[in-house]
């Protein structure tokens, strides 16, 4: 089977993140970068497919800066087959993304397209479903699995994606309100993973220095024939308001008053 | 903010702006890397550090190994880094291709390393004895070895010790006393063994000890050890009567069994020679730089993961107020504002990034291999050691200060990193061996021709820098030129050695200064906070560590004889 992964350049979360003066953007100087961390449990997930289901292929695509072509090798490292960089510099909307990742839907006919449910940048949680919606695709968002990640299958690195005997579908948990909810969707499919679906693996050097030899194909937008101007306008940046000194009251039955009365949640 | 344990950026800085790792790349051996493969394993050797190491540290700090029924148990969350320890590829980084290595620099290689040692030192303490043990069979050992052992050890299956140590011989190896009896393709060894690090664990499936000991009929002395590789269960599976006969209760390392061994208590244990006979010592010598340079990195991370914990505590800790402060209604102030808490940051922060950026040179000579790049990695080794255990204990205890009486509880980690701490002054030679290493014979051999390679290496870098910090180096380094060339000159062998201890501070406050000013070139025309603090732990070293070279100098050469001439009785 063929998987295609995705994974997306973002600002490391332990990097100090401050707002442009103008509020139009962050400043980016400075600024570490690496891959989502949805991503890599995606392509964790992949990888797992793969093994089980031999003979697989799993190949990563990234959409950004020349740069972005350090998380597609990072995904090599880990043990993906090849890459595909579509080049860009600057703001891409979750819509041109999208657009996107069809064009290279349908020049690789991969089975199954595993994303990250969301990039901790932006946070959008969008890109997945309009893929599966411009694609005709079923999908399978929030993908989760029973068991614990301190459980013996991940322990054995086992997928939590589900392959059925005749290879037509998958089977997936997902993560809904006070449980998991299981669905089993037909492929071609797209799923995009949350946090619980497994650990993923950190690149080994010898898999690294395996990863060399693997090749990343570029390719432009353009090229590709999407339109990319943005449909969504990012009118303004602000950091999240400082943290006010607390106050002390005097006792439970003043508490409860305040909560009632001025923060309003009880 | 979680503890760094290593800052990111001070190891990119050091890597590509100071020692220019990438162009070690340029070199056949390195021809297959790249900044791409260094960042990819530096990324998986943090990863593996901050997310399984270090959240591990403090539960093996508090429950360490106990030996039950003749087995020694380890904590149980070894098991579960061990593989992952394996599976990085970190045993076997730096060497070969043809025994399964990646051939990555040493600079890369110690700088990955650093992070999991900053992170659990005791854990990557398994890693690495068994990296030293598979070395030894690499270089020396026959065939056989090479085939049934060592792999077995890099690949992770097997982990390895060193077996030297015995009660009446630590420094002194020369008096090690177990003894091998050949009997056909092996050797039957016989003695005990103390301070045995990983000597027995439920880790790995087995346990490969290089031990020394003296063949029947040996000579006396160091000319009359060999050295073997006895595994605690042979090939086949069988036991090989080697017995965990306790447990050492230690200060520090506490996740790192130390053992005392028995060797051949039924008569039944079996050890395979390495190279040749009697040769022992002079091969675990061979593989002394780099076990030394490994303990010089590990006393490093012990400063930075403390280091870095002062510095969030110190921003975050509030107590006091401005001495222009009089209203006591005033808010307190994180305790950062007080100038002898920066103080105490300061100088945590110019042994750390100081030490951390002498490891690195010292590797990148190890990298370039050429004949004077060995002669100054041999020349640097006792400071690379001696400076960051001698001078991290320090940097240790202020950051256990910083944390007030707090850093005295076990609630908080300086004291366990203090513990920790320790060891690296007293394993792979205590820093008396060092400082008689570094005078009796680094820096005399071949008529001085290492200390010549360095007063040249340092020129290079006072002349980029040129100022007055550049020349009160070049003064600092032209002094212990005179002081070495005056104190060989004495013909008495006792006063020259007399001071070698002070000798060995003043030659590492030297050295340091350079690893500064190395780093203020690197920084030069470069703004930000980065690179200013690096200019001012630089002014902070040269303005107050730089000016005790001369008065340890001067006392060097005096032969001032306060404790030569102390009597045993008159303590």
């Amino acid at each position: 089977m063929k998987i295609l992964v995705t994974v997306k350049r973002v600002e490391d979360w332990e990097s100090k993140i401050k707002v442009r003066p103008d509020q139009s953007w962050i400043i980016t100087e400075g600024v570490n970068y690496r891959a989502n961390p949805f991503d890599e449990i995606g392509v964790e997930e992949a990888l797992r497919l793969r093994d089980a289901n031999a003979p697989s292929e799993v190949v990563v695509v990234s959409i950004g800066p020349a740069a972005a072509g350090a998380e597609i090798r990072s995904g090599l490292a880990m043990g993906a087959d090849r890459g595909i960089l579509v080049k860009h510099d600057g703001f891409l909307d979750s819509d041109a993304v999208a657009r996107i990742l069809v064009k290279i839907v349908e020049k690789e006919k991969p089975d199954l397209v595993v994303m990250g449910k969301q990039a901790v940048d932006v946070d959008d949680n969008v890109c997945g479903q309009l893929l599966a919606e411009y694609l005709g695709y079923g999908q399978v968002t929030f993908a989760s699995k029973k068991e614990s990640l301190e459980s013996p299958e991940e322990k054995g690195k086992k997928a939590g994606l589900k392959l059925s005997a005749d290879k037509k579908s998958l089977q997936c948990a997902r993560e809904v309100d006070g449980g998991l909810e299981v669905l089993e969707v037909s492929l071609p499919a797209i799923v995009t993973v949350d946090l619980r679906l497994n650990v993923p693996r950190y690149a080994s050097l010898p898999n690294i220095m395996k990863a060399k030899k693997k090749t990343i194909e570029e390719l432009l937008p353009a090229a590709l024939g999407v339109d990319i101007a943005p449909k969504v306008k990012v009118v303004k940046v602000e950091p999240p308001p400082l943290r006010t000194a607390g106050i002390k009251v005097p006792d439970v039955a003043a508490l409860v008053k305040k909560l009632h009365e001025e923060a309003k949640v009880v | 903010m979680p503890n760094q344990l290593l800052s990111d950026r001070d190891v990119e800085f050091l890597l590509y702006e100071v020692a220019h790792a990438d162009k070690l790349c340029e070199l056949p051996q390195f021809a297959d890397h790249s900044r791409e493969t260094f960042e990819l394993f530096l990324t998986s050797a943090r990863k593996l550090a901050r997310g399984v190491l270090w959240p591990a540290y403090k539960p093996m700090d508090e429950a360490p190994p106990r030996l039950e029924a003749g087995q020694v148990l380890v904590h149980p969350v070894m098991r579960e880094i061990w593989p992952r320890l394996a599976e990085l590829g970190i045993t076997c980084a730096t060497r070969p291709y043809a025994v399964g290595g990646q051939q990555l620099p040493h600079t890369v290689g110690m700088l990955a390393s650093g992070y999991l040692m900053a992170a659990n030192a005791a854990a990557f303490g398994y890693a690495g004895l068994t990296a030293g043990a598979a070395h030894l069979i690499e270089a020396f050992g026959d065939e056989r070895l090479k085939r049934d052992v060592m792999p077995r050890l890099y690949s992770g299956e097997w982990a390895g010790t060193m077996a030297l140590t015995e009660p009446q011989a630590g420094s002194s190896l020369a008096d090690v006393r177990t003894r091998a009896r050949p009997a056909g393709d092996h050797y039957l060894l016989d003695g005990n063994k103390v301070f045995i690090s990983g000597g027995d664990q439920d880790v790995t499936a087995n346990v490969v000890h290089l031990v020394l000991a003296r063949i029947e009929g040996a000579p006396a002395g160091i000319k009359g050890v060999s050295l073997f590789c006895v595994p605690k269960r042979r090939l086949e599976g069988s036991d090989n009567d080697c017995t965990a006969a306790g447990v050492f209760h230690k200060m520090g390392w506490k996740g790192l069994p130390s053992i005392a061994l028995n060797f051949g208590e039924r008569g039944d244990c079996r050890g395979w020679l390495v190279g040749q006979p009697h040769q022992g010592i002079s091969y675990m010598f061979q593989m002394m730089n780099e076990a030394r340079l490994m303990v010089g990195m590990n006393a490093v991370a012990t400063a930075s993961a403390a280091y870095h914990e002062a510095v969030e505590y110190a921003r975050t800790r509030l107590q006091g107020r401005a001495l222009s402060q009089r209203d006591p209604s005033s808010p307190q102030v994180p305790i950062i504002e007080h100038a002898d808490v920066r103080r105490m940051l300061l100088r945590q922060k110019a042994i750390v990034e100081g030490g951390l950026c002498l490891l690195v040179t010292t590797a990148r000579y190890a990298d370039l291999g050429d004949t004077r790049s060995l002669l100054l990695l041999d020349l640097l080794t006792p400071i690379a050691k001696s400076f960051p255990a001698e001078f991290g204990f320090e940097s240790n205890t202020l950051s256990l200060q910083v944390h007030g009486g707090y850093g005295y509880t076990s609630e908080y980690l300086p004291e366990a990193w203090l513990r920790d701490q320790k060891l690296n002054s007293l394993h792979e030679g205590t820093t008396g061996i060092h400082g008689m290493d570094l005078l009796g014979r680094k820096v005399v051999q071949q008529n001085g021709a290492a200390l010549l390679g360095l007063s040249e290496e340092i020129a290079i870098d006072v002349a980029k820098a040129g100022g007055s910090e550049g020349a009160a180096l070049q003064q600092a380094v032209e002094r212990v030129g005179t002081l070495t060339m005056a104190l060989a000159a004495s013909g008495d062998r006792d006063k020259f050695m007399l001071h070698s201890a002070d000798y060995l501070t003043l030659f590492s406050i030297v050295v340091i200064a350079w690893q500064w000013l190395r780093m203020t070139n690197a920084a030069a025309g470069k703004q930000g906070d980065f690179h200013d603090g690096k200019r001012q732990a630089a002014r902070y070293w040269f303005a107050t560590e730089l000016p005790r070279v001369e008065h340890l100098a001067a006392l060097c050469e005096s032969g001032e004889a306060s404790y030569a001439e102390m009597r045993p009785d008159w303590f």
